[in-house]
């Protein structure tokens, strides 16, 4: 028997926001909170995960002590915050053994995210474990299955659509202007106004290596503001009719109550550009940009609900991936549960081939003194070394036959036939005795 | 070459290889844009490579038996399906084709087996030098203006989809070319064929002069429309700055063209006229 694996923790799924801030760890409580579930009754090795959605334990349990590491990881976790709402105590869940893998190996995966396929877990999981270890809580088991774990989430995304498509309203823009550009690098990226949502969209943008990102708003301050933010240029206001002439990619957010971006206008744009193509993403209510304008050719407009929408199909074609993802986890578990069950056995086969090296080293030195005496004949030397590989066999089957006449012989027995590859000799119980005496002795 | 020729050498195997690899690409394809399955479609595109190679064995054993590829419509059909398939391949490096090989693989199938596999009908019987560089070049141009206009049909659905918003169509959640590459591409494409295209006009021009048949033929009209249509679409790239749907439905028109040139052709060939 050796360690086995548990969880213990809540997330999103069992306790709103009000309950899992009463367990989140800021980073420098960390290395305590650590030290007290290391202490934790039959606790080896732990680790804790604390981002905004979760707050978990991982830890491996001392052999057939899980039940009683989960208690105590479950007592250890409240006592730091006591004394906590029972809702925090209720939304608690913990498991172990296979079920304590497969969420691990889950979490990894982005399966058990709030936003499915998120990309974020998977760092926080290595820091998290990167803590532990610093911190000496973690070990060899928890090593090999996060080591594991983030394999198959690596699998999970290559091999499924679980982490395709923008998932949220800010990044959706990136993806809009790669369907008409592919490429984003080399495009000249216009950010309209100075707000909130174009600020996130247009580091997306940026990090998506657009070759130039300038910003214009009606107050020039705000506009040197942003841009000296996101490392972009500042433009006035007045030049917003050249300033999209030459953008590939608008993302518009003002606070006008009026359209900025008039058919109009938009029309002496396009054809100044000679209609290549450019993508609009207006993000302002009420909107910048009016909806004739994307019937111009070659221009291409998304207002908020169109963001949206993308971000609803491709959460749906998520959704539909998790079933694939799910498969290739349960897969992955299982080869980490055999390695698991290999890890248990692993003292027993070292312990047996030590006992058998040491029969075999004795009988190799008496041998070899034996063969080293002068006037010896051929036949003398074939005798000895028969004889004392005789006696090797002898010595390593001496105690199995003592454990075979006493009180487990038929599950022994049956044991034995697995192991070794036997042929029945004799189907006669009563004469098996003289079948050993003529053996030994012939 | 003796009449019997053309009807007595029979596909090869590698024709055999050729249909079944190109019928399991196709499924494979079709079923990974279909189902959003884009490793489908990867492990497809492969059974799609090896039936290219197949294919280009058939042409080459075909060849070395005496049967030319330009030799009539019914072998420029396999040739212009075996530079389509290999225009798809060698575009699909670059790019996400899920869509394209989609449409094409299964386009090239049925037109290798029903041109290889319907009579033969009369071989040609003044196949001069000039009338089978004619064919051969014109075979070339026809198929590659094929892959151009099949890039802008992509290209103009794809548009559409996005114009509409309709972001839960295939071709907006499949991997596939951006709408910028796809007009580049089939930009390229039409211009790499037009002056093939071009020369073929004016070798079967000089060949039906020879001949001294009349002008006046009605694939011959198909023909200059045609080449009148891909030079407008270029002229107005060029000059105009034309791109995106208007220059992709003009490349649309040329190889409807096209395709009517080659379809009057393959008529003639079963009504013996």
């Amino acid at each position: 028997m050796t360690a086995e694996l548990f969880v213990v923790g809540l997330s999103w799924r069992t306790a709103p926001v009000a309950i899992r801030e009463h367990l989140a760890f800021a980073d420098d409580e960390l290395v305590p909170v650590l030290a007290d579930l290391r202490r934790a009754g039959g606790v080896a090795e732990a680790m804790l995960v604390s981002t905004c959605n979760r707050v978990e334990v991982y830890g491996a349990a001392a052999p057939g002590e899980a039940a009683y590491a989960v208690t105590e990881v479950r007592r250890a976790l409240v006592a730091r915050r006591a004394p906590v709402p029972s809702a925090v105590t209720a939304a608690l869940y913990d498991h172990a053994g296979p079920d304590a893998i497969r969420h691990v190996f889950r979490v990894a995966a982005a399966l058990d995210s709030l936003v499915l396929g998120e990309a974020q877990i998977l760092g926080q999981l290595k820091e998290a474990h990167a803590r532990a270890a610093a911190a000496g809580t973690s070990g060899p088991i928890l090593t090999r299955a996060l080591e594991r774990a983030w394999g198959a989430a690596k699998r999970v995304r290559t091999e499924t659509a679980i982490a395709r498509g923008a998932a949220n309203v800010s990044s959706v823009a990136v993806e809009l202007a790669a369907r008409v550009f592919g490429d984003l690098r080399g495009k000249r990226v216009l950010v309209v106004g100075a707000g909130k949502m174009s600020t996130l969209a247009a580091r997306h943008l940026h990090t998506a290596g657009v070759a130039e990102l300038v910003v214009t708003n009606r107050s020039p301050q705000r506009a040197e503001a942003l841009a000296a933010e996101l490392g972009a240029v500042a433009r006035p206001w007045a030049e917003l009719d050249g300033l999209l002439s030459s953008a590939d990619v608008v993302v518009s957010s003002t606070g006008a109550r009026e359209p900025i971006l008039t058919a109009a206008r938009m029309k002496q744009v396009a054809r100044a550009r000679r209609w290549r193509p450019m993508v609009i993403v207006d993000i302002a209510v009420p909107r910048d940009a009016e909806p004739a304008i994307g019937k111009l050719d070659g221009v291409y407009l998304f207002d908020i609900d169109d963001l949206e929408r993308v971000v609803a199909a491709n959460l749906e074609e998520r959704g539909k991936a998790a079933e694939a993802a799910g498969r290739i986890v349960a897969v992955e578990v299982g080869q980490f549960e055999q390695w698991l069950r290999v890890q248990k056995v692993v003292p027993t086969i070292l312990a047996l081939r030590d006992h058998f090296s040491r029969i075999a080293e004795v009988e190799a030195d008496k041998l070899v003194s034996a063969l080293g005496k002068k006037g010896l004949s051929g036949a003398d030397r074939d005798a000895a070394v028969r004889r004392s590989l005789e006696l090797v066999v002898a010595k390593l089957l001496h105690h199995p036959q003592m454990a075979l006449k006493g009180d487990a012989a038929d599950a022994l027995a049956s044991a034995i036939r697995q192991l070794f590859p036997l042929q029945t000799v004799e189907d006669r119980p009563s004469d098996a005795d003289d079948l050993l005496a003529r053996r030994r002795s012939g | 070459m003796p009449a019997e020729r053309l009807l007595t050498v029979a596909p090869s195997p590698a024709f055999w290889a050729a249909g079944a690899l190109y019928v399991v690409a196709s499924v494979g394809l079709l079923a990974g844009f279909l189902r959003g399955r884009p490793q489908w479609s990867q492990r497809a595109r492969w059974f799609a490579v090896a039936a290219f190679a197949a294919h280009g064995l058939d042409i080459g054993w075909r060849g070395v038996e005496g049967v030319h590829p330009a030799a009539s419509v019914r072998e420029a059909l396999g040739l212009i399906a075996w530079i389509i398939a290999g225009g798809y391949l060698a575009a699909s490096v670059k790019n996400r084709l899920d869509l394209a090989g989609a449409v094409l693989t299964p386009i090239v199938a049925v037109v290798l087996g029903a041109a290889r596999l319907s009579p033969a009908g009369q071989p040609q019987a003044d196949l001069t030098l000039l009338g089978r560089i004619h064919i051969s070049l014109a075979t070339i141009g026809v198929a590659v203006f094929g892959l151009a206009s099949a890039m802008a049909a992509i290209y103009l659905l794809a548009e559409r989809n996005l114009k509409r918003k309709r972001f839960d169509a295939l071709s907006f959640k499949a991997p596939g070319a951006s709408l910028e590459a796809l007009d580049a591409m089939s930009q390229r494409l039409v211009w790499a064929g037009f002056p093939l295209f071009t020369v073929a006009m004016i070798l079967g021009m000089i060949w039906v002069d020879q001949r001294g048949s009349s002008m006046l033929r009605p694939e011959y009209t198909a023909a200059i429309v045609t080449w009148i249509t891909y030079a407008v679409l270029l002229a107005a790239r060029a000059g105009l700055g034309w791109r995106g749907r208007r220059a992709a439905w003009l490349s649309v028109a040329g190889f409807v063209a096209a395709l009517t040139v080659l379809a009057i052709y393959v008529m003639r060939r079963w009504v013996g006229a």
